[in-house]
């Protein structure tokens, strides 16, 4: 609870600061917000389940954890933004305090006990993801993605909404506790099937939030054509605070009627992962990659999802931060590259940017190199114990059938993932040495000395939860 | 003992490697020697500790766990260490030798343009072998099995502008590989049988099991192929000569002292299962004399003073896994630490000989290097009373040792450890005589060159000849009126063996005078030997034919080492690559087909994947409305 009332304030307080002349003091003081919001968090940590605002809010280990991957994620984001110095037209503070404030509506997405609590931290996201998409006013890609991120959004909210009320008409409440209470001793009859309908349109609200199929067709513009710090946040914080909506809502309302939605999440699980994986294997942008990339992790998430149970909670909680931690490092390394070579004045976001990358920059080359495995799923990194414990909390719910499909697209991840490692080691190119500032290399090698501890040590996290 | 400080015994060596092995390029070379030494040493003195307080503690066994590592399932591996007799005696042993031959190493490979990524390897070997006997699982130690075997690769082929070092490298790492498949056979057999790899768990379930149980017989035998590959025993055993291509310290430490002795180090961690299982006891104890006589004959006819030394170590090992294969666990270990000593100092006065010879290592052209190495002659000699079993040096103690419960076990055995040792006697001062006496036969301008080795390369001979010497008085033998410490000492290791298998640890049933006429006979045999390599060598002056020269059959086959490598080049490797050849020209075609129809697939279905993206919002909304009505029919009016 914390650092949803830390972060409103020191939201409000940097657009402030925004009034200051001098725009060095920004970035310094948004990180140290963040450390006390994160060091807020754990306040709570092993305090117990504690409800808040009217038990709309609700905080437990599950809750912390999730939050302490939203705001370590935020925190190495924020510290690779460089403060946006090298931009004159960038307005720090707005995008600061944005993005704070959006932390604000990720966080009641991950606490939340009430649909509307629920609904209200999907917007406060949102909102300030389309403005930020649309951030670089000069570029017609960026407004493209702002407005069409911005109406198919405004679309799926719709469905979303919906979906509640038809909730609440079916149930007469809001709050996660009584619809279990509903759910579980129903009759069939016409209630059932409002219910039912209530439930698949909030889903489809909330899938289209995390990028499933067939609602992912917005990712590859958006993530393409927003500034690459926000593509960053987005496929990060935005994936991580959805997943965790999305398993508070089935495991906190509707584990009662597992038997009808399971076989939904199972299907577009499945057709998410095909989307995902074959549509990066046909891209030539490093960018666009990483979006059906993002797409593809997805569905991965989802898998866990159709399992439901303790291991699969663990499973999307360590997932969510092996995921985090090398996309940021896959961005991190990209913003660094693309900045170095541009077309017409937009930065190379093509994979052959980092051909011969390894030759001058070693340590950019290996923070790739780490990254671009865990995504893959290869041993030794944390991504790979991520697939696995998905895949055997599929397995022991006796669900192997989605576990192989799952297992076969990861080999094709193998084909684009690796791509870029080939480009950096084995392609000549004239990349020259890039000037990287030390707390950029700091965040990159912490994120990278994360992967590979929990590759080779996952027990470490699991103790921890 | 604190667990943060015992995790700082394997973690410095890794801090060492991490610091060398980046910054090797950076690092001046007298910084280099000295960060890899002192994280060794102050490992050692860690261990020196930790002994220290496990004996003052009332020698309580204790498993110190450091973080949960690997659940699946029922399966739970914690990433622990176990400390305890064995464990503690193996540490004092890898880092107090990695001590002083790290100390040699700055001498010795002083200029070697691989400086800072010598001292880094040496590291990370350390640490995966301190690795490999604290961990208090079979995991653990097979993660340590492996890191020593990769650093044994990189160690061997350290000079990697030769091919034939490389080639060599890879033959030992080839060789290891077919023991690992042994050994991970092993433990999986002991997850399926026991649900566990936790040595204390596995032990306390194993002791319900009947004596010869075929499932304990298997995971004996299958483990004990691991052993084989590490430790060079028959058949796996070719490799270890042709490891001599590494540097000379590498030789002293991973090759003689440490590493090859990891398969006896897991058999004595695993002695409650092999007490179990004599039948497969049986098994390791032919092996091992058959092993001791086979590599100690073509020790007589070598002339290439690593080489020597190699094969010796070959059938010393060969000694330690029939003493095992007796029960004899304690006095395997006890050789494994005299061992330790000898074998190190001969090597690192072979290096330093060779350091002197300007890499000359052919001792058909030494000679008469007792005046200008005055240190390594005497320190090689004692290393050399050492080895030979005669009395009051370490060998002495431990072989004899190992001889007389062999006696008891399987009086055949016995007979071929005697002719063993008597060829280890000739040999032995066959290469002394042969390096240290008579006139030099090298070229002038080695004579001109030859000189003592520096201080940083006889300090660690000395201490080294010191234990050689005195080494053996921690197990003196009753018969002799002393009290056997090390046996005292071990003895709790044997607990759940010992109720499990009581009729293997009876005590001794050899009278007194018995136990007089076998040292007797076992120093009897060494002295002759002596005498005769005396005679042959010095009194006539004798020197090996040249590689040219005629020989007897039997002399060219013994110093074709039996052609034991030309066989297994025949029966294995070209059956493989005829196998893979054919595979390869037939086998390929379908695999191709079944890669490329799956890469077309992919790609056509990206393509269409692709027309999707029309990048108007119009389409994706109608996309999407599509989905959700299909979504609504199918899980409501359906």
């Amino acid at each position: 609870m914390y650092p949803i009332v830390l972060l409103s304030f020191f939201g409000i307080v940097t657009l402030f600061l925004g009034f200051s002349k001098s725009k060095n003091i920004l970035l310094p003081a948004t990180l140290l917000f963040l450390i006390i919001a994160l060091a807020g968090n754990f306040l709570e940590w092993n305090k117990g389940p504690l409800l808040y605002f009217y038990d709309m809010l609700r905080v437990d280990n599950v809750t912390l954890a999730f939050n302490g991957i939203i705001l370590l994620s935020a925190f190495m984001i924020f510290a690779i933004s460089g403060g946006f110095q090298d931009n004159p037209d960038s307005e720090p503070a707005e995008y600061f305090g944005l993005m704070l404030f959006s932390l604000v509506g990720a966080l009641m997405m991950v606490g939340f006990q009430h649909l509307i609590m629920l609904f209200i931290g999907v917007e406060i996201l949102s909102v300030a993801m389309y403005v930020l998409t649309g951030s670089n006013k000069r570029n017609l890609r960026s407004n493209e993605a702002a407005l069409k991120y911005f109406l198919m959004g405004a679309f799926a909210t719709g469905f979303m909404l919906f979906g509640i009320t038809l909730l609440y008409g079916a149930t007469g409440s809001f709050k996660l506790e009584q619809i279990q209470g509903f759910a579980s001793n129903m009759q069939v009859g016409s209630e059932s099937y409002i219910l039912y309908a209530g439930l698949l349109l909030l889903l489809i609200g909330m899938l289209f939030k995390v990028s499933a199929a067939p609602f992912h067709f917005w990712t590859p513009d958006v993530y393409e054509g927003a500034p690459t710090i926000f593509t960053t946040f987005m496929s990060t914080v935005v994936k991580t605070a959805g997943f965790a909506a999305l398993f508070r809502l089935l495991s906190g309302s509707f584990t009662g009627v597992y038997g009808f939605w399971w076989i939904v999440i199972a299907a577009i699980a499945v057709l998410t992962l095909l989307v995902g994986n074959i549509g990066a294997t046909s891209q030539n942008s490093f960018k666009r990659m990483l979006a059906y990339s993002g797409i593809s992790h997805a569905g991965y998430l989802l898998i866990a999802l159709t399992a439901l149970s303790k291991p699969s909670q663990n499973a999307i909680i360590f997932y969510s931060l092996a995921y985090s931690l090398s996309t940021i490092c896959a961005f991190g390394v990209l913003m660094l590259v693309s900045k170095e070579k541009t077309i017409g004045g937009q930065p190379n976001e093509y994979y052959d940017a980092f051909n011969g990358l390894a030759k001058q920059n070693p340590l950019l080359a290996f923070v790739l190199t780490v990254s671009m495995l865990s995504l893959a799923g290869i041993p030794l990194t944390a991504g790979f114990w991520g697939k696995f414990f998905i895949f055997t909390s599929a397995a022991e719910r006796g669900i192997i059938w989605i576990t192989v499909i799952a297992v076969l697209m990861s080999t094709v991840g193998i084909y684009y993932y690796f791509r870029v490692i080939i480009s950096s080691y084995l392609k000549e190119g004239d990349l020259v040495k890039i000037r990287v500032a030390p707390f950029y290399k700091v965040i990159l090698v912490l994120a990278t000395f994360l992967t590979i501890l929990f590759g080779l040590a996952p027990g470490i996290f699991e103790g921890l939860i | 003992m604190s667990a943060s400080l015992l995790i700082l015994i394997p973690l410095l060596p890794l801090i060492g490697f991490l610091i060398n092995g980046i910054g090797f390029k950076t690092i001046p070379k007298g910084a280099v020697g000295i960060i890899g030494t002192l994280a060794v040493v102050a490992s050692f003195v860690i261990s020196v500790m930790t002994f220290n307080d496990f004996v003052a503690s009332g020698s309580q066994p204790l498993v110190v766990p450091l973080f949960e590592w690997i659940t699946v399932g029922d399966l739970r591996i914690p990433f622990s260490f176990q400390i305890d007799q064995l464990s503690l005696l193996m540490l004092m042993i890898i880092t107090g030798v990695g001590s002083l031959i790290h100390i040699y190493s700055i001498g010795y490979m002083h200029h070697d343009e691989g400086f800072g990524k010598f001292f880094a390897y040496l590291n990370l070997f350390l640490f995966f072998m301190l690795l490999l006997v604290l961990g208090s699982n079979y995991v653990i130690m097979f993660i340590g099995w492996e890191g020593v075997g990769l650093c044994s690769y990189l160690l061997i082929g350290f000079w990697n502008k030769n091919t034939n070092y490389n080639n060599t490298a890879r033959k030992a790492f080839i060789m290891n590989r077919v023991g690992d498949l042994g050994f991970l056979l092993g433990i999986f057999t002991i997850i399926a049988t026991f649900g566990s790899v936790e040595y204390t768990e596995v032990f306390a379930q194993a002791s319900s099991f009947s004596l010869e149980d075929p499932v304990i017989v298997t995971i004996c035998l299958f483990l004990f192929i691991g052993a084989m590959g590490k430790s060079a025993q028959i058949p796996l055993y070719t490799w270890l000569p042709d490891a001599m291509a590494g540097p000379t310290p590498v030789s002293a430490l991973i090759h003689a002292a440490t590493m090859v002795t990891a398969g006896i180090y897991m058999v004595i961690r695993s002695n409650v299962l092999y007490s179990l299982a004599p039948s497969a006891l049986e098994i390791v104890g032919i092996i091992g004399g058959l092993t001791a006589i086979f590599a100690a004959s073509i020790g007589l006819l070598q002339n290439d003073i690593k080489k020597v030394l190699a094969y010796s170590t070959v059938s010393q090992l060969g000694y330690m896994f029939m003493g095992l294969g007796a029960m004899a666990y304690s006095a395997s270990m006890f050789h494994v630490i005299t061992h330790a000593f000898f074998k190190a100092l001969l090597f690192l006065g072979a290096g330093s000989v060779i350091h002197a010879m300007s890499d000359e290592q052919d001792i058909r052209n030494m000679g008469g290097l007792r005046k200008k190495l005055p240190i390594t002659f005497i320190t090689f000699l004692i290393a050399t009373i050492a080895i030979a079993g005669i009395p009051p040096f370490a060998g002495f103690f431990s072989k004899d040792e190992i001889l007389a419960h062999v006696f008891e076990h399987n009086k055949l055995l016995w007979v071929i450890g005697v002719i063993g040792s008597l060829m280890t006697s000739f040999y032995m001062f066959r290469l002394l005589f042969l390096t240290f006496f008579g006139n030099f036969r090298g070229t002038h301008e080695q004579e001109h060159h030859l000189h003592e080795s520096p201080a940083s390369m006889t300090i660690p001979l000395v201490i080294l000849a010191v234990l050689s010497a005195v080494g053996g008085f921690i197990g003196v033998p009753e018969a002799l009126h002393g009290s056997h410490h090390l046996a005292e000492f071990m003895s709790p290791l044997y607990d759940a063996a010992r109720q499990a298998n009581p009729a293997g640890f009876e005590p001794t049933t050899l009278s007194h005078s018995e136990e007089y006429l076998l040292m007797g006979v076992s120093v009897a045999v060494a002295l002759i030997s002596a005498v005769v390599a005396y005679v042959m060598y010095v009194q006539k002056a004798s020197v090996p034919a040249p590689d040219s020269a005629e020989k007897s059959g039997l002399q060219r086959l013994v110093y074709n080492k039996y052609y034991v490598d030309e066989l297994y080049d025949n029966v294995f490797v070209k059956s493989t690559k005829t196998l893979s050849n054919i595979l390869y020209s037939f086998g390929e075609f379908f695999i191709d087909l079944f890669v490329n129809a799956a890469v077309r697939l992919t790609s056509f279905s990206a393509k269409m994947l692709r027309k999707t993206q029309t990048g108007s919002t119009g389409d994706y909304v109608f996309a999407m409305v599509l989905g959700i009505v299909a979504i609504l029919f199918w899980k409501l009016l359906l």
